[in-house]
């Protein structure tokens, strides 16, 4: 072997070393990501189903605030994702009006919008749900079921979070019509909560910031928060929302997410 | 004017509804209430001497409740219009007085109430139950109560709705001083039925809608008094006046829709027989939406809805834009345009909405006819009428101030 040729041959033998500890270690940050994703969904898992009223606070620039008032009911179907159905109740002109949702794991959720002075069921497109939800800076999608299997993963590291141990992955959603192109999610290290999210635009502009907080346990094993607030870095507003009279296994069934439900909810 | 029948048969039933709640312990209990104030501004004095400026009031109050054990669920809703100009447009109504009962296997609804059929966005061809209160709003969306005895069954298969009709409601027309209007009066007063029982028939429909993924289905059947009534044209001293003729009909709906990545494909069609000769219609079209345009939180939808109709030699074709501003005020506006292609004429319109504070909405629509001939109150040539002729004079802007109470 001339001494070229035993260059060549070490700088192989680094090359595919490099290569390989590349290869490896990103599918081990893979992997390790989506451990830690499905150790976070399990801490919501197993709440059969649950009713709540929520309240948004809108912020805007200058800091005026205006609320909105909703009712919230979910239901977990095994092997598929959850179905929801949402009921506005303030402000008064969209009272009554509501949004009935099957989220699916894998293909694009099916939505169905209740107009009450029509007293009409309109099936809508759920690819249209990266825009404003009622005038705040949640989209639909920030707060419909957040499905493991609609995002890939990415272990970044761990670092400390207001004191609190937490891991940071990166998930990349697999919806082409998500309105992000990842997100950064902090992950308490103690209880495998969700502590904040950081949202990437379609432009990879980091575009918002969520955070979770007041966190209940309930019937032993389903976590909540009971505050999540979202800023807005680019136009300065943020919303706060706030999670009321929480009830877990409350005997719902399929009957209370169907059309004709959807038509009498208030 | 079509006064509120508070006859026997709704004291009965508002008895017998009293009689069930106080057997049970009250759930929920609401009292709701809208008060609107509408100014109509026409660009021209009416063909018929009608004033320019038009206003007018309504009140809809609401009482809601619910049984403790969440079964039965009560609702009464009346509707108070006063015209200032045309006393044809005051209006008392029902709109609601219904009591739904949910049982394990299906559900009714019994009493006077409003539902809703169809997919599409201009025209509504399936749509049947309710009568249209057609002096109200330009859009037909606005109807009047009907009393029904509705079964509804929710299965795997679908749901199947059947719907015993009791009696039926007359279409509401512009009086004299009233626009928009036709060149001849449409005597309210005297209708023509063909059932002997006139208004007071019962008649029967059914509906099953189900879906499959991205695909939402549902083929209806109709056999009673018609809501779409034919207008006779009656010699009355040296006038004429149109007469509203209620036939017995038969109408077979079909309703699709189809989504497909951010594309809602959408059909409706009907075939009716009864009036005149069998005919078939149909609306189809889309719904396209466009998020977060300019880097803003504004959304586009775009509405394209072709017409068919048996009838019409030609029926308009509409082309819409809807900018969702996804603000705090939830201001919406749609543009568009109908448009004629067999006579050139378009209709253009404008709507919009905002909400002021927590409890007022403010709404806008114009409309402005292009391309009819114009026509003079006393000389024109039947044989040779185009549909916007009689509407060169109506362009009007439209102001509504809601307030929720």
């Amino acid at each position: 072997m001339s001494q070229s040729n035993v260059f060549f041959f070490k700088r192989g033998i680094i090359l595919f070393t490099l290569t390989m500890t590349f290869v490896l270690s990103g599918e081990i940050s893979a992997n390790k990501g989506l451990e830690i994703a499905i150790k976070a969904d399990k801490t919501s898992e197993g709440f059969i189903d649950s009713q709540s009223s929520m309240e948004m606070q809108l912020t805007n620039r200058k800091g005026n605030v205006v609320t909105r008032k909703m009712k919230s009911k979910r239901l977990e179907v095994k092997g598929d994702g959850d179905k929801s159905l949402i009921i506005f109740e303030s402000p008064r002109d969209v009272k009554g009006v509501a949004i009935l949702s099957f989220s699916h794991k894998t293909s694009a959720d099916d939505q169905w919008l209740y107009l009450p002075a029509l007293k009409r069921v309109k099936r809508i497109a759920s690819k249209n749900k990266s825009g404003p939800f009622l005038g705040s800076e949640y989209t639909f999608e920030d707060l419909s079921s957040q499905e493991v299997e609609k995002f890939s993963y990415l272990f970044l590291r761990d670092e400390d979070l207001d004191g609190q141990p937490n891991h940071v992955i990166e998930r990349i959603p697999l919806d082409p019509y998500s309105g992000y192109t990842k997100q950064i999610v902090w992950i308490d290290k103690k209880n495998f909560l969700v502590q904040k999210i950081e949202y990437y635009d379609r432009k990879s502009f980091h575009l918002k910031t969520g955070t979770f907080s007041g966190y209940k346990k309930y019937l032993d094993e389903i976590w909540q928060a009971s505050r999540m607030e979202i800023v807005n870095h680019q136009n300065k507003k943020r919303t706060v929302l706030i999670f009321k009279d929480i009830a877990y296994k409350t005997g719902l069934s399929d009957k209370d997410f169907s059309q004709n439900s959807l038509k009498r909810s208030r | 004017m079509q006064p509120v029948k508070l006859d026997i048969s709704v004291k009965t039933f508002i008895f017998i509804i009293l009689a069930v709640f106080s057997t049970t312990t009250y759930g929920e209990i609401e009292l709701l209430g809208e008060v609107s104030v509408e100014m109509r501004s026409f660009q021209n004095e009416g063909l018929f001497g009608q004033k320019e400026n038009h206003s007018s009031f309504t009140l809809s109050p609401e009482l809601y409740f619910e049984s403790g054990n969440g079964k039965d669920f009560f609702s009464i809703k009346p509707k108070f219009r006063k015209d200032a100009e045309d006393k044809e447009r005051n209006l008392k109504d029902l709109q609601e007085l219904q009591w739904t009962h949910v049982s394990k296997n299906y559900e009714t609804k019994i009493g006077i109430r409003k539902d809703f059929w169809g997919v599409t966005e201009t025209v509504h061809r399936v749509d049947i139950l309710n009568q249209t209160d057609s002096v109200d709003g330009f859009d037909g969306e606005d109807k009047l109560g009907q009393p029904m005895i509705n079964l509804s069954l929710e299965r795997e298969w679908g749901v199947l709705d059947l719907y015993a009709l009791i009696g039926s409601r007359e279409r509401t027309f512009a009086g004299e001083k009233g626009r928009l209007r036709m060149p001849f009066i449409v005597d309210t007063d005297n209708p023509v039925y063909e059932s002997n029982e006139e208004e007071n028939r019962m008649d029967f429909a059914l509906r099953w809608n189900h879906y499959f993924n991205d695909l939402e289905l549902a083929i209806s059947h109709f056999s009673g008094t018609t809501r779409e009534p034919l207008l006779i044209p009656t010699p009355e001293g040296n006038s004429i006046k149109l007469l509203p003729k209620y036939d017995l009909i038969d109408q077979t709906g079909l309703e699709a829709l189809y989504i497909i990545e951010g594309w809602v494909l959408k059909l409706e069609a009907i075939t009716r027989s009864g009036q005149n000769d069998r005919f078939t219609a149909l609306t189809t079209g889309f719904e396209y939406t466009q998020t977060g345009i300019f880097d803003t939180s504004l959304d586009l939808g775009w509405i394209i809805e072709l017409n068919h109709d048996d009838r019409e030699d030609h029926s308009p074709h509409a082309i819409g834009t809807r900018f969702s501003f996804n603000d705090i005020d939830d201001s919406q506006l749609l543009l568009g345009v109908l448009w004629n292609e067999s006579t050139g004429e378009t209709n253009i319109f404008i709507e919009g909405s905002k909400r002021i504070g927590a409890r007022t909405k403010l709404s806008i629509e114009g409309v402005i006819f292009n391309g009819g001939k114009k026509i003079e109150s006393n000389n024109f040539d039947f044989g040779n009428v185009n549909p916007l002729d009689f509407l060169q004079e109506e362009d009007f802007l439209r102001m509504e101030l809601t307030v929720f109470l």
